[in-house]
């Protein structure tokens, strides 16, 4: 059967006419909230059906009952209200505010959920999280605010990749971030790893969207949670939700903000005077008194070109030239409402960020349409619809000499800019200013992303849904380097890139919901899903270009090369979950999701995850219901089974890739095959207390986890004499754990004055269990995989100081002795050293502390956040802390160098081009912990009567700060300046990467 | 209701069960091995895939060369060049894990299993004798090149007239397919490898035309088999293998020195070259040596190899030889560089004539005869295309200098000290740290792979 006949067929059931339903008596009311102001978008429902409507503008409602049925008005962050109906035909109420955050309504997937019976452990943040922080990357603003979920942006560029590690590390060489829905379409990111386009490092494949279209963002954690995505939910599952209509009148809202920013850290390095003093005693000591002051003082003259160093007449602050003033302004705007039948949103907003490295700039226009009609009591249909064009001023990655960055190793005798004006071509490095002036890489991406979504109501208790949905990710990218950019020696060149990657999914599910004799409480969801998607570019690339005023591809005399990809991938998915609970005290759930996909081969090409989940909700006990110090007590226990498929289209298949000699057509073997090859299986199981005492004063969550990875998914080096380099393996299997810690607390909440403190830590630790091999090793450059282990850990030779009698580096053996110990002898040889597993790439604990305080208008909160137990390797570091192997510029800390004997310090004696101390080594390995002052935000709403006098609802100001303070002893950049070059074998490096900004911005809230 | 109910799960089952052949995916950008090794046409390709692996940047596109140019040298260059792999050469002091020593590995053996897989598969190839034969000998030619450098820089020295008994490098001759086999090798000995290179150059002989377009023909395989018996002393293999090519081949030595460098088109000098055009791929093929060796005009890094007034002083007639003059001063950094890569879409020469004569008049020299030509007049003939003056005698000395002088920055050097037993600066010929280190990462991966003295063991 083919898929437009399946296709037409099910749409076809969503059209299906209303059906007519019968008629009892009419009961209207108005809802007020405690300050008898009129409340609408309350939800009224008949108790144990689904007959509900929600109240208007004005908090008035109208449903029809039969006496002696209940009614039950609901609203987030309001105590729910049981009414019965009498006699009467009118019923008010005044519902009172419950600050619990345990009523909390979750996306899980498929539907929602009240927090309250929840059995999975699900992070959600609102839009209050996340609206504050004028960033181009939303992920940014949820830093240090959800418990297990660690979430490290790459570095300071502005279109950088973010790393979300849900729950700690499940997978290197497999996809590591999180599945990413938005309104329920599973996001690709069709950049990524992928080095196909791009200047070699990933973008945020979030970047497209913007932070006020987002309603809410709920992060699935367990297996039991993110079961019901199956075989992409083993990193977690981010679901993003976007904004809709609520009921009442329009409501316009403009925010407008703008921003400066600055790197949190800048590294000191060795200026004029120090520099000279550092290579001339380097150079002796390298080369001898008359050889070194020789080579010294020529290799100073060139560096100094027409200028005088034996006058320090220059003294160039490079790092100075490689960053910018950052600067953003963001704007939004948003019309929303709702009547009884339709509710629609529409928004668009403008964000132009210059970032922190020079040249590094983002400018995004988003738009979005959120719309939804009732035909019927039976019958609802709705359209999201949301575009986006973002362009981006790209500069090179960190592992290029044209990035900013790689400037600190300049020479600060040397002219950045020479008299004339323009750059100065004769540098230690070439000079990223002549790209800088010279060279363009610019990035644009036009995302459209739609759902169209039909609801049918067959009767109360069943409904059908049928959702379509697309995303168009198009990327195309302009690349020209003028004639006197850097290194550049055909006349010009340019390169243009088109990438288009569409997807689309077409769910269908059943959703049966009822409550049996006032008590069982039923939820079961049956569906399927298709997901298709294809991921097509060409580029092209000429040179010889008559001058830098024909920039694109076609000035070019020369076309070079070009290339053209095409690839597809395919998710056919059939998933059910139940849930169930009695007496709304005993909470059941169990999901079921069998996922096949076209990445695998035909053996291994379907799987099913399971999931099964329970809760206790004991405070609702006879023996505790009363009691006045617990208000909420829950037991939640789950277990589940998941699956993690990001590892590439084809990474199964043995193939040849065409290649040219000479303009002559060959092939040659691209990748080993591995028809075993399949999904990684991650077993997750959950033990979690939600408490609540003094009425919800205090509350939290309190979990314990056990994530056991089986068949990691790995790019496994092979011998490189066999003549391949990798091949992707299910290796070993890796233990996972962790607690997380939540606690909320509500310290003063008085009408004109509330405060309150949010708090999460989580811990994660992981170890390797088994390896294939026998248990052998697995070393993929500095990292290493190793059983008893923890997941790449580093592996490196370990420094062992300095010899205090002539300044030689020296590094531990730790070759093994006959007792199974370390030979902890030294060497000044680094081959005779060996490695050890030293250091993990990820923190053990992270968290956060919130605390929020309002005091009549004036809002004010901050969050600080830290990450414990990571360590992070300089890639750099044998450049730029060498004593002075070569002219790059030294870090400030090598001016400690041993100079005579009897001195102690860590930093070998200075030896040009003596390779003293250079070998890769624990030297350059820190440990990344961290504070972080994240969040700081202050502001004032204008009082109401004020502002309604000249036509708004709510005006507020505000000024607010990310990352102020940093309080580390971490020696590098900052620890989060990791590299962006792609290979996600080895984390945790960093390599002349950029930390991240600091930024402040003054703000306005505008509503009416 | 009952009616919509049943229909709809009708539907629904019929959706479910008839999209599964959705799931059959092939690639487009990429061939499936299974089909690769099953046309003539394929197994051509393949071979063209091996000019194409081993032209890259890792080994012939230059890092070879470089990586043999810096560890060769004591005064004559030095290396100016911010990367720290490459100064660990001229410094003779490698680590283990050397970027380019474990490039230059892994790249050749690449290059080694897919001509193994040509040899494997040449059955298939059955249009005609010709075909296969030309097929099969350019294979072996490939292999017996990448393992000859293989043995010379990663193995101790071959000692002529030694059992050779000293381990070489792992000799894989059949390709591999099935990567979830145990890969595991041992090394051979240095005698097995050289073994296995005379007899791949010599079936390679056999099997190839005369002329074959810019592939290896004949008299590059002959040419190859020169180089190889001299590096093992065996003078007079090496200047019979010399004297066919020089009688045979057609090629001859250019008119002018610089004509024998930087050909877009292998001029009549160039008995192998690895092709390069505009439309090489810089990071995977480019030309690493312009990259290297050359100003930022010319398409290099600037001038990372500088020569210095050491190798100048090698030159007995510095006015008229063209040689002692090949050199242009860089605008990137003021430093003397070689004016022989200066072109980066021009080929790599590989093999040029004037090594053939070269060769033919040491070996005459050693064995004392004259086959072709007269030692003397044949240096003489080559010195005097550069415009030198004619020697009157010659000294095992003169010919190693003579060497240097032509063939400087190709690579030759450290070799030459090898097999001439001479010292590098204050390293005897067969010093640890003038061989590389098997590299870490085949150490790590291969348990029965030993390391190499002076590396850790």
């Amino acid at each position: 059967m083919n898929s437009k006949l399946c296709a037409a067929l099910v749409l076809l059931m969503v059209v299906i006419a209303p059906f007519s339903y019968g008629q009892e008596k009419t009961v209207t009311g108005t809802v007020t909230d405690q300050n008898s102001l009129p409340l609408p978008g309350v939800n009224v429902l008949v108790k144990g059906t689904t007959n509900g409507t929600q109240t208007d503008f004005d908090g008035n409602y109208s449903i029809s009952a039969e006496e002696e049925q209940v009614l039950v008005f609901s609203y987030l962050g309001q105590r729910n209200v049981e009414m019965p109906v009498g006699a009467s035909n009118t019923m008010n109420v005044q519902m009172e505010e419950d600050a619990s955050l345990l009523e909390e309504v979750v996306v899980v997937g498929y539907g929602t959920q009240s927090k309250r019976s929840l059995t999975d452990n699900i992070v959600k943040l609102t839009s209050e999280d996340i609206a504050e922080v004028p960033n181009p990357n939303i992920q940014n603003s949820l830093v240090g605010k959800a418990a297990g979920v660690q979430i490290t942006q790459t570095n300071g560029k502005v279109e950088g990749g973010i790393n979300i590690r849900v729950r700690g590390a499940a997978s290197v060489s497999g996809g590591t971030q999180p599945l990413y829905v938005l309104d329920g379409i599973p996001l690709v990111d069709p950049v990524g790893n992928n080095n196909d386009v791009g200047n070699g490092a990933p973008t945020n494949p979030l970047l497209t969207l913007s932070a006020n279209e987002i309603e809410s963002i709920d992060i699935l954690k367990d297996a039991s949670s993110a079961a019901i995505y199956g075989a992409r939910g083993a990193n977690g599952v981010v679901l993003i939700t976007t904004k809709r209509g609520k009921q009442g009148k329009a409501k316009f809202s403009i925010n407008l903000a703008q921003g400066f920013s600055q790197p949190t850290n800048k590294r000191e390095w060795l200026n004029t005077e120090e520099y000279i003093e550092l290579f001339t005693e380097a150079a002796v000591n390298g080369l001898g008194e008359e050889d070194g002051i020789a080579e010294a003082e020529a290799t100073f003259d060139f560096l100094a070109g027409d200028t005088d160093w034996r006058t320090r007449e220059v003294d160039t602050d490079w790092t100075e030239l490689a960053f910018q003033n950052g600067f953003q302004t963001d704007a939004d705007f948003s019309v929303s409402g709702a009547d009884e039948k339709t509710s629609y949103f529409f928004s668009g907003a403008y964000n132009n960020t210059d970032g922190i490295v020079r040249d590094n700039a983002l400018e995004r226009v988003n738009a979005r349409t959120n719309l939804s009609h009732k035909f019927s009591d039976r019958f609802t249909t709705s359209m999201n619809l949301g575009f986006s064009r973002t362009e981006i001023d790209r500069i090179a990655n960190d592992n290029a000499f044209a990035s900013p960055m790689q400037a600190i190793a300049q020479s600060p005798l040397s002219q950045a800019i020479l008299p004339d004006g323009t750059p100065n071509p004769n540098t230690l490095y070439g000079n990223f200013l002549l790209d800088a002036r010279n060279a363009f890489f610019k990035t644009i991406v036009r995302r459209i992303t739609g759902k169209v979504a039909g609801e049918y109501k067959f009767f109360d208790a069943l409904k059908f849904n049928s959702d379509f949905s697309y995303d168009y990710f198009g990327q195309t990218e302009d690349n020209y380097r003028g004639q006197n950019a850097l290194f550049q020696s055909t006349s010009g060149q340019a390169f243009a890139s088109d990438l288009g990657s569409e997807s689309y999914v077409f769910s269908n599910y059943l959703t049966f919901d009822k409550i049996f004799a006032d008590k069982h409480n039923i939820n079961v969801i049956l569906g399927t899903e298709y997901n298709q998607n294809n991921r097509r570019i060409t580029s092209v690339t000429s040179q010889q270009f008559p001058g830098d005023d024909l920039p694109t591809v076609s000035g070019g005399a020369e076309v070079t090369a070009g290339t053209g990809v095409e690839q597809k991938n395919t998710f056919l998915s059939y998933f059910a979950r139940a849930t169930y609970s009695f007496d709304d005290k005993y909470l059941l759930k169990a999901s079921v999701r069998q996922d096949g996909s076209s990445r695998f081969g035909s053996n291994e090409r379907f799987g099913i995850f399971p999931s099964i989940s329970g809760g206790w909700i004991i405070s609702e006990e006879n023996f505790l219901k009363d009691s006045n110090v617990l208000s909420f007590l829950k037991f939640r226990a789950s277990y589940g089974e998941l699956g993690n498929a990001e590892i590439g289209n084809f990474a199964s298949r043995f193939l040849f890739s065409a290649v040219a000699y000479n303009q002559r057509p060959g092939i040659a073997p691209a990748q080993p095959g591995n028809p075993d090859l399949t999904w990684e299986k991650s077993q997750q199981t959950d033990f979690g207390i939600d408490f609540g005492f003094l009425d919800g004063i205090i509350s939290g969550e309190i979990d314990y986890y056990v994530k056991n990875t089986e068949g990691l998914l790995f790019a496994v080096p092979l011998i490189p004499s066999s003549g391949s380099s990798i091949i992707n393996r299910n290796i070993g299997t890796l233990k996972g754990q962790g607690y997380e810690f939540v606690l909320n607390t509500r310290n003063v909440s008085k009408e004109n004055f509330t405060w309150t403190t949010n708090l999460n830590i989580s811990n994660n630790t992981n170890e390797l269990q088994t390896l294939p091999n026998g248990g052998a090793d697995i070393v993929t450059g500095e990292n290493i995989n190793r059983v008893g282990e923890t997941l790449a850990s580093f592996y490196l030779r370990e420094f062992a100081g300095v010899d205090p009698a002539n300044g030689d580096a020296l590094y531990y053996l730790n070759s093994e002795n006959a007792d199974g110990t370390l030979n902890r002898d030294t060497t000044t040889d680094p081959n005779e050293a060996r490695r050890i597993a030293i250091g993990n790439p990820f923190p053990e604990w992270y968290g956060g502390l919130t605390n929020s305080i309002t005091f009549n208008g004036i809002d004010f909160s901050f969050t600080f956040q830290g990450e414990w137990g990571a360590s992070i390797y300089n890639g750099g570091g044998r450049f730029q802390s060498a004593s002075a192997d070569y002219y790059d510029n030294q870090s400030i800390d090598q001016l400690r160098r041993w100079q005579q004997p009897g001195d102690i310090t860590d930093v070998p004696q200075a030896r040009l081009f003596g390779g003293n101390g250079t070998a890769e080594s624990t030297r350059y390995l820190d440990e990344a912990d961290f504070i972080r002052l994240r969040n700081l935000t202050l502001g004032y709403t204008i009082p109401s009567q004020t502002v309604e006098k000249i036509g708004f609802s709510k005006l507020r100001v505000y000024i607010t700060g990310v990352n102020l303070l940093t309080f580390t002893d971490y020696k590098f950049e900052d620890p989060e300046a990791r590299s962006d070059v792609n290979d996600s074998r080895n984390p945790g490096s960093t390599f002349y990467s950029s930390p991240p900004a600091k930024t402040f911005t003054i703000g306005l809230n505008i509503n009416f | 209701m009952k009616t919509y109910k049943y229909l709809f799960i009708a539907v629904l089952s019929i959706f479910w069960t008839g999209c599964e052949n959705k799931l059959e995916i092939n690639p487009t950008d990429n061939l499936p091995g299974e089909l690769a090794l099953t046309s003539e046409a394929n197994v051509a390709a393949i071979l063209i895939g091996v000019y194409q692996e081993m032209g890259q940047e890792d080994t012939y596109g230059g890092e070879l060369q470089l990586m043999d140019d810096l560890i060769g040298t004591t005064e004559e260059v030095n290396w100016g060049g911010t990367f720290i792999d490459p100064r660990q050469a001229i410094t003779k002091s490698l680590l283990v894990d050397n970027f380019y020593v474990e490039s230059i590995w892994e790249n050749s053996y690449e290059s080694i299993n897919q001509s193994n897989l040509v040899v494997d598969n040449i059955a298939i190839v059955t249009s005609s004798p010709d075909e296969a034969n030309r097929i099969e000998g350019e294979a072996r030619f490939l292999r017996a090149l990448a393992y000859f450098d293989l043995v010379r820089n990663y193995a101790s020295p071959y000692q002529a007239g030694g059992g050779n008994s000293q381990l070489g490098v792992p000799l894989r001759i059949e390709g591999v397919l099935d990567y979830l086999q145990p890969l595991e090798i041992a090394r051979n000995s240095v005698e097995e490898v050289y073994a296995q290179i005379i007899d791949d150059l010599q079936t390679a002989y056999s099997l190839l035309p005369d002329t074959n377009g810019f592939y290896a023909d004949k008299y590059a395989a002959q040419a190859l088999l020169a180089r190889v018996y001299l590096q093992q002393g065996n003078y007079a293999g090496a200047r019979d293998a010399a004297n066919d090519v020089i009688e045979n081949s057609g090629h001859s030595l250019a008119p002018t020195y610089d004509g024998a460098f930087n050909n877009e088109t292998d001029g009549p000098e160039i008995l192998f070259a690895f092709q390069k055009t505009s439309q090489v791929v810089a990071g995977t093929d480019g030309n690493q040596l312009v990259n290297f060796y050359a100003s930022q005009a010319n398409g290099g890094r600037g001038g990372d190899v500088r020569v210095q007034d050491a190798y100048l002083n090698l030159f007995d007639d510095p006015d008229n030889d063209a040689r002692a003059n090949f050199f242009y001063i860089s605008p990137d950094n003021d430093e003397r560089l070689t004016s022989k890569y200066t072109s980066q879409f021009a080929n790599i020469g590989l093999i040029r004539i004037a090594e053939m004569h070269l060769i033919r008049l040491e070996a005459n020299f050693e064995e004392g005869t004259s086959v072709g030509l007269a030692p003397l007049t044949e240096i003489n003939a080559l010195r005097d295309r550069s415009g030198a003056s004619a020697l009157t005698a010659l000294t095992a000395d003169i010919i190693f200098n003579e060497r240097q002088l032509e063939l400087a920055f190709e690579g030759f050097l450290i070799h030459d000290y090898k097999r001439t037993q001479r010292s590098v600066g204050d390293l005897a010929f067969d010093a640890n740290a003038l061989t590389f280190p098997i590299p870490q990462n085949e150490m790590d991966t291969n348990s029965l792979m030993e390391q190499n003295p002076g590396y850790g063991g």
